[in-house]
């Protein structure tokens, strides 16, 4: 009975082409443009690492004095000052973790055969690649040993291998930042993530650095950091010796807790070095005030998904209630004209189920051609996000999911429409019309 | 068979009560061919939708089959109807979009009918209304009287115990109404029971029972047999407004 439903369906969407695709299409742009804003929300908001979001923790350390302002909604500074930063990173532990900085520097092959060109980097401990998953297809990250030497390594992704040798396996190749050469340890793949959820203070969605050096280079080499750097009060700063001991937040610290209980030991540990810290005079605070947040409640706190796009969700969902008011318009002077035809059926045989499931059939089927359509101009509405917003170039795309969602968004959303000229439908006396057929 | 017990049945508005069946009565055996005659608005057609279990009546018994009908609900209803009862209507009722297979067909998929019954069916059927070359065309690509003979090859398709015309040969001119009307008759031959409701004098005299229908009430026609108009409007009942 099911096939026979969508074959009568099918006619009655023929039988009146006008109105029918009047309602696919008024279906398709709802659905277009509440799929436009809800893929870029989804992509937004999803788990960027969901086998360990919950393992990886974010470290902020409240080192300023008691009653200073942040901006932050418990008046915690999003990043470490170099000192805290590198105290956690040197400490021996069995997990791994990770101080990180943003750099930028001018590449180049020392040779006039590639044009040099400004790049972001990534300075970081050698066990980043592990924590956030960045796999090697080449080499490998830099040992320990290389990394308290503050050796000249390097790691770049198979895009800049290719750049700038032509192919993606260039370990033991030199490459030059600035005016130093360095040594190419591991190539990694491309890293395909939408959100910069480990260093979400320097642009969430700007793009994934493709070239990592060590975080010791920092010291060694002087590097300067190209993110956000943030004070709290006047110090004097005249050298770089004094920048990396003043208490200037720069630096971002991730480590990966397996467990409860490894958890509950690092924040005992945090907290006996702020106690520490405190009474050494670097700040006047009563209580010591760590936080740690897994990478969900990291992307939470800072806004990562802003209010505007939850408006703007909402927006185009109200458009789609817009669009499906229409269409209930429409159904209803279609279903009711259709009742003789009922009437005929229900004095047939056909009890009142019946005919309410083959109208939320027909209804079903409007919306999903109206989803199909609808993903057309969903992709048409991210291709201008893409066009207008170079920031969401990675953003505004349809993932497998929301594909999937679109038509069954539209099925849902008809039906939620049909259910009432559907139920007034099936509720006809069949005996008004078959006298007056 | 067929029992009506008092049955009455009552259109309510906010002002106006219209009593369109009053204590009806009948009893209809197997194999019966009824004709139902009446003046215009005498509850015929009411008559016939009840009968047919198209809407509900105000009171009274009703029992098809022994099954009693006021106590069936929506599904019920809908499933006695399509095994029991075939219908046949003036204005034919074909679906426009279907052809004459597909209309056949209707009933047969709501009682659930495998394919292949299905299609032997329906072979049969417009086989005996001889229309079996005209399967595939649509409603519209025939005469009246073409049509009427797929409405009552849709009514025989399920084999219905009766079949319920609603003046069948309303909208025919004569040649097709009594093509219709010998239709009726082979059928009632080979054992279905009919009632059938209609204006035509002619025809009604052919069925071998008539009833008549006057102010909701069934009258016996043969205690009007020899009488004049004028006697027999006289002895019909008052229906208050």
């Amino acid at each position: 009975m099911f096939t026979h439903y969508i074959d009568l369906a099918w006619r009655s969407l023929k039988r009146t082409p006008m109105v029918s695709i009047l309602m696919v299409c008024a279906i398709a742009i709802g659905i277009g443009i509440t799929m436009t804003s809800l893929s870029v929300y989804h992509m937004m908001s999803m788990d960027p690492i969901p086998s360990k979001s919950d393992q990886l923790f974010a470290v902020q350390l409240n080192t300023t004095d008691e009653g200073t302002d942040w901006w932050t909604e418990d008046n915690i500074a999003l990043q470490l000052t170099y000192k805290d930063a590198m105290f956690l990173h040197n400490q021996e532990s069995a997990f791994r973790k990770t101080a990180s900085m943003k750099g930028m520097a001018t590449v180049h092959m020392n040779n006039d055969e590639l044009k040099p060109y400004l790049a972001a980097t990534r300075v970081v401990g050698h066990q980043f690649f592990n924590m956030f998953e960045l796999e090697f297809i080449y080499g490998g990250p830099w040992t320990i040993e290389q990394e308290q030497l503050a050796a000249p390594v390097i790691v770049i992704d198979e895009e800049t291998s290719e750049k700038h040798f032509g192919r993606p396996n260039s370990v033991g190749e030199q490459i030059y930042l600035d005016d130093r050469s360095y040594q190419i340890v591991g190539v990694t793949k491309n890293w395909d993530i939408h959100t910069k959820y480990y260093d979400l203070n320097n642009g969430a969605f700007s793009g994934v650095e493709s070239i990592f050096l060590p975080i010791t280079l920092i010291e060694a080499q002087q590097l300067d950091n190209s993110g956000n750097t943030n004070g709290w009060k006047f110090e004097e700063i005249d050298s770089f010796e004094s920048y990396l001991q003043s208490e200037l937040v720069w630096l971002q610290f991730w480590v990966e807790l397996p467990d409860q209980r490894t958890k509950k030991d690092y924040e005992s540990f945090l907290f006996a070095y702020l106690e520490e810290q405190g009474k050494l005079d670097r700040f006047e605070r009563k209580t010591p005030e760590y936080k740690l947040r897994d990478v969900n409640e990291w992307m939470e706190y800072n806004r990562v998904v802003s209010e505007d796009n939850k408006v703007l969700v909402g927006l185009s969902f109200l458009f789609l209630a817009v669009c499906l008011a229409n269409i209930l318009g429409l159904l209803l002077g279609k279903f009711l004209k259709r009742a003789p035809e009922v009437g005929v059926r229900r004095a047939l045989g056909a009890n009142k189920r019946q005919i309410f499931l083959q109208h939320i059939i027909e209804v079903s089927m409007l919306g999903l051609l109206g989803g199909a359509l609808g993903i057309v101009v969903a992709q048409i509405g991210l291709w201008g996000v893409r066009t207008t917003n170079q920031e969401y170039n990675a953003l505004a795309s349809m993932d497998l999911s929301m594909l999937l969602a679109a038509p069954g968004i539209a099925i849902l959303a008809c039906i939620l429409a049909g259910l009432y000229p559907a139920w007034l439908v099936c509720r006809t006396q069949p005996a008004i019309y078959l006298k007056t057929q | 068979m067929l029992s009506m017990k008092n049955i009455s049945k009552v259109y309510q508005t906010e002002k106006v009560q219209t009593h369109a069946l009053r204590d009806f009565n009948l009893e209809v055996e197997e194999g019966e061919f009824i004709a139902v005659t009446g003046p215009s608005g005498s509850g015929k057609t009411t008559f016939l939708n009840i009968a047919g279990m198209l809407e509900p009546f105000t009171s009274g018994e009703f029992s098809l089959d022994g099954v009693d009908i006021g106590k069936l609900n929506d599904n019920q209803t809908a499933d006695l109807r399509n095994q029991k009862i075939g219908f046949i209507f003036q204005g034919f009722n074909l679906i426009p979009d279907l052809n004459l297979y597909e209309n056949i067909e209707v009933p047969l998929r709501y009682a659930g009918i495998k394919r292949s019954e299905r299609k032997l069916r329906i072979e049969e059927c417009l086989e005996k209304v001889g229309l079996a070359s005209r399967a595939k065309h649509l409603p519209q690509q025939l005469s009246g009287g073409q049509q009427q003979r797929v409405a009552i090859a849709r009514a025989l398709a399920g084999k219905p115990r009766f079949l319920l015309a609603d003046e069948p040969t309303g909208n025919l001119d004569s040649l097709m109404a009594r093509q219709v009307m010998e239709l009726l008759e082979k059928i009632n031959e080979d054992g279905s029971t009919i009632i059938m409701v209609t204006h035509d004098p002619e025809l009604a005299r052919r069925a071998p029972r008539n009833i008549q229908v006057v102010d909701g009430q069934l009258a016996d026609f043969t205690m009007y047999q020899n009488k004049t108009i004028e006697a027999i409007a006289a002895s019909a009942p008052v229906v208050e407004a």
